[in-house]
């Protein structure tokens, strides 16, 4: 008789990592299933290369010889947290409410309080540094000190002061003071390459390996890649999964499955499964962020001398302003910016002029260079959903998952509106506009499988649970019913403690 | 930090530190990756004939100066023979070149159009592509990005230097 464990978590990033951690160390008998290998973020990824070191000028992700993030499906143990850019914001009540307090859109099932002690303690766990801003939307958390902006962050900060607008210091989930664990960063500019020291959180460094060399009844099994849940008695009872390098198909069983593959896929993995959509709804809602790019050069810093400010990458965020001024669209939008690496001069292709002339000119304006990037999110809407392709296969033979979207008339509005302050902002602070990103972009995907109070418009209940399979849980970005403009990781880590928590519990009590 | 000098770019990156960048005709960066043997045979170009080679370097010289030496038009002849659209264009370019006159003046008409947006001619085109593909190779060559522009990045600092600047 194969063994059944209490938890079979899919996925291993910063959901997965975090549900199964948690329920380890509550003492919970936990499988992880990852579709990619085991990853040394140490010595696997050419975290410190350089693009001359390479024929083709850019650098592969991983080392010669070493497998991972080859696709979608297999990535590695840590998921995306291996080559994340760690930014780590809270959701506020507006967010989790944002139709009780502009209309449109839908509610979260929970409220703001109902998440505050997790952000707590994941931020705490993990290690997030930040200030103490006191904003009404952007809710403080337990930081870490906050890191030093750069100058030029300094200077686009006292020009949006002229606009009322704040600018504040990032907040990520890197360490700026040493853990007994783990040392500080070091500034290297490599963090999306993977950070070889783990001074930036990862869910393998952090949360899983110490939870197995603890002793707690962890059991990480990468290159397993899942293609369907097996349902019997109206449960999950079998989690079928081929192993990645010789396509040998096998079954997991588990008392609780918990998915998290990162949005897009573990709503494909649902459809594959014919599972969980007496709703209607699961693929629909999909709502990934909408992006808007601007490059400009600050004209006090041109001619300046080249300073190193590469730093953990962006070191200041803007956030939500227009949410409590007159606009007219719901919602709001907020922006990174300045994390471009000073190694990337992709600029210099459409900066005009040749010779000796532009040669002089790009090296003048090379320390003067900012880009800023809009974050707002879009309502569901009828037309943006997640669906399976009816012919095209990944090389697994597992059918390939579809994105569509497509903004909304108020969407539009919000998306313009963002894209007009982003370059009055730069003009502010004495920024020459290079280019303006003329359609918009998507990132951080979310939606698909949203939590609701009622069963008939959504796919989860407001723990996470699925609505039709009692011992289905999902714990990713696919959950949210409304993104926020804010970068979902936080989020998803303070969700998946949550849901470990109720699992252990209902575990307890023999529910499950 | 984990010590790179056991695998074969290490050790690459350590000898052409102290000097096998003179054993050919090639920059310092494209010893990378490559046997001592194979740096000493130097490489044809594998898309661009060698006359069509000797006018795409004139070109990318003209462009940005010194991007010769730094190892551009080998890099442009990497990612031209990977991309079937490019090619199609670089042959168009070059026969038109081949009796428009003086190189260097006939780029500057290209450079503007291109600059100003006017790019529905077919030269300036090749023009803009040979510009990206230029401009692309220099600054990511060493010679472009750490001793041109002066990159100090990708180092290891105690702490994160707060901006003493007035602003």
């Amino acid at each position: 008789m194969r063994k059944i464990y209490d938890v079979v978590v899919i996925g291993s990033g910063a959901g997965g990592g975090t549900v199964s951690s948690r329920l380890a160390n509550l003492g919970a008998d936990v499988l992880v299933l990852e579709g990619g290998p085991k990853v040394n973020t140490r010595t696997d990824f050419n975290t410190h290369a350089m693009p001359f070191e390479f024929a083709s000028r850019s650098i592969p992700t991983m080392k010669p010889g070493k497998a991972g993030f080859d696709s979608e499906r297999s990535r590695g143990l840590g998921g995306k947290t291996m080559l994340w850019n760690a930014v780590a914001l809270r959701m506020s009540q507006r967010d989790f409410k944002g139709r009780q307090f502009d209309g449109d859109g839908v509610d979260w099932p929970i409220d703001y309080a109902d998440l505050a002690p997790f952000y707590d303690r994941i931020e705490r766990e993990v290690g997030v540094c930040g200030n103490l801003d006191h904003l009404e939307d952007l809710p403080d958390g337990i930081f870490l000190p906050p890191v030093p902006l750069k100058c030029t962050d300094k200077m686009i900060q006292a020009g949006a002061k002229t606009l009322d607008i704040p600018i504040i210091h990032v907040r990520k989930a890197t360490l700026s003071r040493p853990t007994p664990a783990r040392p500080s960063c070091h500034f290297c500019g490599n963090c999306m390459s993977g950070c070889d020291v783990v001074a930036k959180y990862n869910s393998a460094d952090v949360q899983m390996y110490p939870a197995v060399r603890a002793g707690k009844p962890l059991t990480l099994q990468p290159n397993s890649i899942v293609y369907e849940l097996g349902i019997s008695d109206g449960k999950v009872s079998e989690v079928r999964y081929l192993d990645r390098e010789t396509g040998k198909q096998n079954v997991a069983r588990g008392r609780v499955v918990v998915v998290a593959c990162a949005c897009v896929q573990s709503v494909a993995l649902l459809m594959m499964s014919g599972i969980a959509n007496s709703s209607g709804q699961l693929g629909k809602n999909f709502i990934p962020h909408i992006t808007c790019g601007v490059e400009a050069f600050l004209e006090p810093q041109i001619g300046k001398p080249v300073v190193n400010d590469e730093g953990f990458l962006d070191h200041a965020y803007l956030p939500s302003f227009m949410h409590s001024r007159k606009r007219d669209y719901p919602r709001s939008f907020g922006a990174q910016f300045n994390y471009q690496n000073r190694r990337s001069v992709g600029w210099a292709r459409s900066f005009p002029g040749m010779g000796q002339a532009y040669k002089d000119a790009v090296r003048a304006h090379y320390p003067a260079y900012v880009t800023l990037n809009g974050y707002t999110e879009m309502l569901p809407n009828e037309k943006s959903f997640i669906d399976l392709d009816p012919v095209l296969k990944d090389a697994y033979g597992i059918p390939l998952a579809r994105r569509h979207w497509s903004l909304s008339e108020s969407d539009w509005a919000r998306y313009n509106d963002m894209k007009e302050w982003n370059q009055r902002i730069l003009k502010s602070a004495q920024g020459k506009i290079h280019s303006v990103n003329q359609h918009p972009e998507t990132n951080h995907e979310i939606g698909g499988c949203r939590m609701g109070s009622d069963p008939k418009t959504s796919v989860l209940d407001a723990s996470c649970r699925a609505h039709d399979v009692p011992n289905l849980y999902v714990a990713d970005a696919s959950v949210f019913p409304n993104a926020s403009e804010k970068n979902p990781t936080l989020t998803i880590m303070a969700l998946g403690l949550r849901t470990a928590e109720t699992i252990a519990d209902r575990l307890k009590k023999g529910e499950v | 930090m984990p010590s790179y000098s056991t695998d074969r770019r290490g050790a690459l990156k350590i000898l052409g530190a102290i000097g096998a960048s003179c054993v050919g005709p090639v920059a310092g960066d494209e010893l990378y990756g490559r046997t001592a043997d194979e740096v000493a045979t130097p490489v044809a170009p594998s898309f661009f004939t060698k006359t069509d080679f000797e006018t795409i370097s004139r070109v990318s010289e003209l462009i940005i100066p010194g991007a010769v030496s730094a190892g551009v038009p080998s890099y442009i002849d990497w990612v031209v023979s990977r991309n079937a659209a490019q090619q199609a264009l670089m042959t168009d370019g070059l026969r038109w070149l081949d009796g428009a006159g003086e190189l260097s003046v006939v780029l500057h008409p290209l450079c503007e159009a291109a600059d100003a947006g006017r790019t529905q001619g077919r030269m300036v085109q090749w023009f803009a592509l040979m510009k990206s593909l230029t401009a692309d190779g220099y600054y990511t060559s060493r010679v472009g990005l750490v001793e041109d522009l002066g990159y100090k990045g990708n180092t290891m600092m105690a702490s994160y230097p707060e901006c003493v600047h007035e602003h």
